[in-house]
């Protein structure tokens, strides 16, 4: 599976960092940054949590 | 052994709970109940991108994937504690091993209903949103952030909007200093605001009227409410569970080891003291501790809760770290302009903070960060 921002949609509050710090993180601009694009096992468990506590839904797994 | 776990409530905290139930290992029957019929959709979204605009999927989530059995469109009755079962509407009886509840709240209303829109769910907001349509004058009642929020987009909408507000709008959410800044920012945008001591409502034929304390009758083809939310705890009547009509739980959700709560329906401790904090991340971190807990007992974290808030409304992108609402002036950390961007600072006595970015762009850690860090 992979990590698709909709890069317009983010408003950087950062929830998904919080719930999958190691697949995404903020930048110093605000900007967010995937780490990891494609996602499998474990990784898939924590990028569908970062993708659904999004309150703008900006992030999708496909 | 916790063999069997159902959460009643299919909002973000329900679903959360779900997802961190299955991150923390449990790999047995996991039943999901819920009154609405949509899948967990993003609150947030509906006072703001879904009112107005072309964008009706800023309220979906992407589908779930936490393998529990989803029962919607059915309501949860009652609670036996000691049999361990949650009686359902539809006459059946669900057995559990261990329960999360996560029922929320809903909207208080100012009249009977008749004539009076509030926004609460996913149907409320379709609902408002087609009646919008034809730009029609619009009353909003109710001086809150989603008060103004709906303001704010029923007014992008193209519709003229009244907002009536017990006292200042905003003042008791955010402070003098910040309730200025937007209320300024939702007049020169257009906005109608009528403070008050008190407002009721009354209808008039087809017509709803608003009339407030002092006499002042506004009437408007939609009256909107937004007064407050109640919390969803009467099916706890018999339970055992509430305390004063509240249901409180500890640092990790608990109101009993095989019962845990979370979401907009518990009250949990804070550094403020215990109480509901009905927001969206107040209620994915609350759903996180209390889902580890009900696996793991005492071995889980208990919540350290940070406060986060947001809104966006009259052209104004507010986000906050720490608590509110906030007394006197900031400190001005970066920027001005008290209509930003700009990002402040207030100082409390105890000796945390809160950090305010209005149209500042800002990661949130940072934000917490800033929120923490004493003054120097």
């Amino acid at each position: 599976m992979k990590i698709l921002l909709d890069r317009p949609r983010c408003e950087g509050h950062g929830l998904c960092e919080e719930a999958a710090p190691g697949l995404m993180h903020l930048d110093d601009e605000g900007e967010l940054v995937l780490d990891h694009e494609e996602v499998d096992g474990d990784l898939l468990a924590a990028a569908n949590v970062a993708v659904r506590v999004c309150p703008v839904a900006a992030l999708l797994l496909a | 052994m916790t063999r069997r776990i159902v959460i009643v409530g299919t909002g973000i905290a329900g679903l959360t709970a779900a997802d961190w139930l299955r991150a923390a290992g449990h790999d047995g029957e996991l039943t999901i109940v819920g009154d609405e019929r949509h899948a967990a959709y993003s609150r947030p979204a509906l006072s703001k991108a879904m009112l107005h605009g072309d964008d009706l999927t800023a309220h979906r989530l992407p589908p779930p994937t936490h393998r529990a059995t989803e029962r919607l469109g059915v309501t949860a009755m009652a609670l036996d504690v000691d049999r361990r079962t949650v009686a359902l509407d539809d006459g059946s009886a669900l057995p559990y091993d261990g329960l999360v509840i996560a029922t929320g709240s809903r909207a208080r209303r100012l009249g009977d209903g008749a004539g009076e829109l509030t926004l609460r769910t996913l149907d409320d907001a379709i609902a408002l949103r087609a009646r919008l349509a034809h730009r029609p004058p619009v009353v909003v009642v109710g001086g809150g952030a989603l008060g103004m929020e709906i303001a704010s987009s029923c007014l992008a909408a193209g519709c003229p909007v009244t907002l009536v507000s017990r006292g200042r709008p905003l003042l008791h959410q955010l402070g003098t200093f910040l309730a200025d800044v937007f209320v300024t920012a939702a007049m020169e945008r257009g906005l109608t605001v009528v403070e008050t001591r008190s407002a009721r409502l009354r209808r008039d034929g087809a017509a709803t009227q608003v009339i407030t304390d002092e006499g002042t009758v506004v009437e408007a083809d939609v009256v909107v409410t937004a007064v407050g939310d109640l919390h969803n705890v009467e099916w706890l009547a018999t339970s055992g569970l509430l305390r004063g009509g509240a249901l409180d739980v500890d640092s990790r959700g608990r109101v009993r080891p095989d019962i845990v709560a979370a979401g907009d329906v518990a009250a949990f401790p804070t550094r403020r003291g215990v109480r509901r904090v009905p927001l969206w991340t107040s209620a994915i971190d609350q759903s996180k501790v209390a889902a580890a807990a009900l696996l793991r007992g005492d071995e889980a974290p208990a919540l350290d809760f940070q406060p986060y808030f947001w809104t966006e409304q009259f052209g104004l992108t507010l986000k906050a770290a720490g608590f509110l609402p906030l007394a006197g002036p900031p400190a001005f950390v970066d920027g001005d302009s008290t209509c930003g961007p700009a990002l402040m600072r207030w100082a409390h006595r105890d000796g945390s903070g809160t950090a305010v970015a209005l149209n500042y762009r800002i990661p949130v850690p940072r934000l917490c960060r800033l929120s923490e860090a004493t003054a120097a």
